[in-house]
């Protein structure tokens, strides 16, 4: 197998399924219609909503949900279970239920009347079902969290080439931020600046790595090389499990981490947050754009770069530590979340996006196409690690990556410092917005219980030593895997809310209903697997071996699983009986949009 | 022939391209500019004539001499006042995918 073949598999299946089937659907099922008025057009307030040009909406929705998410997932499933599971779930997940959940969250906002998916819920399940979403997105930030703040803190240890560029990709991005807002200069400039400093960073990280290797030494010289902690990780070893050691030099790269992040939660988001994800989204847009046609015309320039290297199937149920189980269903569907199906898209499709549809015909090609796109880039993620097969799965990747972007002409060096630079880069931009998003989530959760939550440096802090607490753990794949089954049941629950708006509508359900259960049932086994493990395969053996950390960091895992299968059942019985209902009566859609004349 | 086989798709394809990285870049930035100038009329109105919406604000003596110009704001300002909001709303544009 090689690169060219999954670029085309995967090429078709994007035209199959957005022509063949996603075009049926919104044709006969949902029949949007042109003359429709949208909320964008009926409340337009030149802010929230406004309608906007479907082509802009389609870039900056795809900007919006594009992210580490498919990067990260197609890592980890490829290395657990080899690269043809993983190819499978990419293609037929986003076939069949990725692109329908995402545009059918925007459906579902345009259609009433701009409101938010709780606002939905609310209305047509229950109040109770606006209270467990507000559960998942929490839980769902703070396992993203650890996991994020985990791998980076890993990675940036193992590859002092990289520090240079993520040191001034945090000072343009400030830079950028003055440079807009108060020098009001224009986004052409001001990008060439710092995305060409940033870049050209990068590229010279290879010349700065023997100085930042010695600072990590001296940081370990510090406790004579003993480790801070010592924990049982069940993926060290070819995933028989061995003892792990976490660093003084890797806790100083978690705090690092954690400090900006705590920065980009307090500061005004156009200070830092926004521009450092600009910044940082152009380096990974470049990254990923040369690797992706560097991946298609391989074959024929470098055909060394573009023949798969690890086995297509590793077996149904790897081997993860003396106790641990890993079956292929469900996890697989839980390690491999965005690139696939996301509930997070509907989230945010449900709020920014649909407020912006100017006319009913944008709805399908921003919002499934935005998901095809995004599958895209899992995909080639998964080529990239596919084809790599050196050392750790990150490592793997940007070896693969940087193979890929050598096409053009980059020396192999540098091109894997871009790779390893890209990957770090997305994955650190976003955590800081997944802390800046946590922060409000405590603040309007328990701000009126706990008044100190109130206080955002309370809140930030709060959020900060959680995720550290989970980093300490050191099993950050139960945390990437939970932190994907939270986010399957936010899928789940967008479904479920289409499924029941849809029969309340009279329509037919059954596109949206049949994923839903899947996704569903998938997720709750996952959970109940992943806590499994976490018990059997961390918690006990640590417990054994008297590590304290490890075991409260563990705990609380399995605690965060149990409530959200609790949610899950939750759900489940709101669910059903709403969906009940409504298939007997429909009900009357609130405020039918007049037609544009 | 040329010009319709050849330019204008060209051009149409470059019109879209344009816009999809305007979309991808510049957008967000724009809406946010707007949103912190929307927040801001926000307080100002709520200052002067908040009494429309209910707040319990004495108008100040120049509220009538405003009022002209802030009359074309002040129906979509009470639907954005009332409108009932999510807590990640105000962080919408930072809900980046993961």
């Amino acid at each position: 197998m090689n690169t060219l073949s999954a670029v085309i598999l995967g090429a078709l299946t994007v035209y199959l399924a957005y022509t063949r089937y996603a075009r049926r659907i919104d044709r006969n099922v949902i029949q949007s219609d042109p003359k429709r008025a949208t909320p964008a057009t009926l409340y337009m307030d030149g802010v929230d909503f406004m309608p906007t040009n479907r082509n802009i909406l389609f870039g900056y929705h795809f900007k919006s949900i594009a992210a580490a998410g498919p990067i990260v997932g197609a890592i980890v499933a490829a290395t657990l279970w080899g690269w043809l599971p993983a190819l499978i779930w990419l293609v037929l997940g986003v076939a069949f239920i990725g692109w329908a959940s995402d545009y059918s969250a925007i459906v579902l906002s345009v259609r009433n009347e701009g409101n938010s998916l709780s606002a939905v819920a609310h209305r047509l399940v229950s109040p109770r079902t606006r209270t467990v979403l507000f559960l998942f997105i929490f839980f769902y930030l703070l396992l993203i969290a650890g996991a994020f703040v985990g791998i980076m803190a890993t990675v940036l240890e193992s590859q002092p080439k990289t520090h240079l560029g993520i040191i001034l990709l945090v000072f343009m991005g400030l830079l950028l931020g003055q440079m807009l807002y108060r020098w009001r200069m224009g986004l052409v400039a001001a990008t060439v600046v710092t995305v060409g400093i940033t870049l050209l960073a990068i590229l010279a990280g290879p010349l700065t790595e023997g100085a930042f290797k010695g600072l990590n030494a001296a940081f370990n010289d510090m406790t004579a090389g003993a480790p801070l902690v010592t924990y049982f990780d069940p993926t060290l070893a070819n995933f028989k499990g061995a003892e792990a050691k976490i660093m003084p030099s890797l806790l100083f790269w978690a705090v690092a981490i954690c400090i900006f992040c705590y920065a980009g939660s307090v500061l005004p988001i156009w200070r830092m947050a926004q521009p450092v994800v600009y910044v940082g989204f152009w380096i990974t847009a470049l990254a990923m754009l040369l690797g992706l046609l560097g991946a298609a015309l391989g074959t024929f320039i470098k055909p060394e770069i573009a023949q798969f290297q690890i086995p297509a199937f590793k077996g149904w149920n790897p081997q993860l530590g003396p106790a641990g189980i890993m079956p292929l269903w469900p996890m697989l569907f839980v390690t491999i979340a965005c690139g696939a199906i996301s509930g997070w898209h509907a989230l945010f499709g449900s709020v920014g996006t649909a407020r912006q549809i100017e006319n009913e015909a944008d709805m399908l090609p921003v919002g499934a196409g935005s998901m095809f796109t995004e599958f895209l880039l899992g995909l080639l993620a998964l080529l990239a690690v596919s084809v790599g097969a050196k050392g750790s799965p990150v490592a793997a990747f940007a070896t693969g990556l940087g193979g890929f972007i050598s096409v053009w002409g980059v020396p192999l060096e540098h091109a894997a410092s871009l790779a390893f630079a890209a990957f770090i880069v997305i994955v650190l931009v976003v955590t800081q917005l997944i802390f800046r998003v946590m922060r409000v989530t405590l603040t309007e959760w328990l701000g009126e219980v706990v008044p100190p939550f109130r206080n955002q440096h309370v809140a930030s802090l709060i959020s900060v030593a959680l995720a550290i607490l989970l980093v300490l753990t050191g099993t950050w794949i139960y945390l990437w895997q939970l932190f994907g089954a939270a986010n399957q049941l936010m899928a789940a629950l967008s479904l479920l809310l289409v499924t029941v708006w849809l029969a309340s509508v009279g329509k037919s359900w059954v596109y949206a209903g049949i994923p839903m259960v899947f996704m569903y049932v998938t997720t709750v086994a996952s959970i109940l697997v992943t806590a499994y493990n976490l018990y059997f395969n961390v918690y006990q053996p640590n417990l054994e071996a008297g590590r304290v950390l490890p075991v409260m960091g563990s705990g609380l895992m399995v605690l965060v699983a149990l409530l959200l299968v609790v949610a899950a059942l939750f759900i489940a019985i709101d669910g059903w009986r709403a969906f009940s209902k409504y298939l007997g009566q429909p009900a009357p859609a609130p405020g039918a949009a007049a037609a544009r004349s | 022939m040329v010009k319709s086989l050849i330019i204008e798709p060209l051009s149409r394809g470059w019109e879209i391209l344009r816009q999809f990285m305007y979309g991808l870049t510049g957008h967000e930035f724009a809406r946010h500019a707007l949103e912190m100038r929307r927040d801001r009329e926000s307080i100002f109105m709520l200052i002067t004539i908040g009494d429309l919406v209910g707040v319990p604000v004495l108008p100040p003596v120049y509220s009538l001499r405003l009022l002209p110009h802030v009359l074309p704001r002040i129906s979509a300002w009470k639907r954005q006042m009332a409108r009932p909001k999510e807590l990640w709303e105000k962080e919408a544009h930072g809900l980046h995918g993961v």
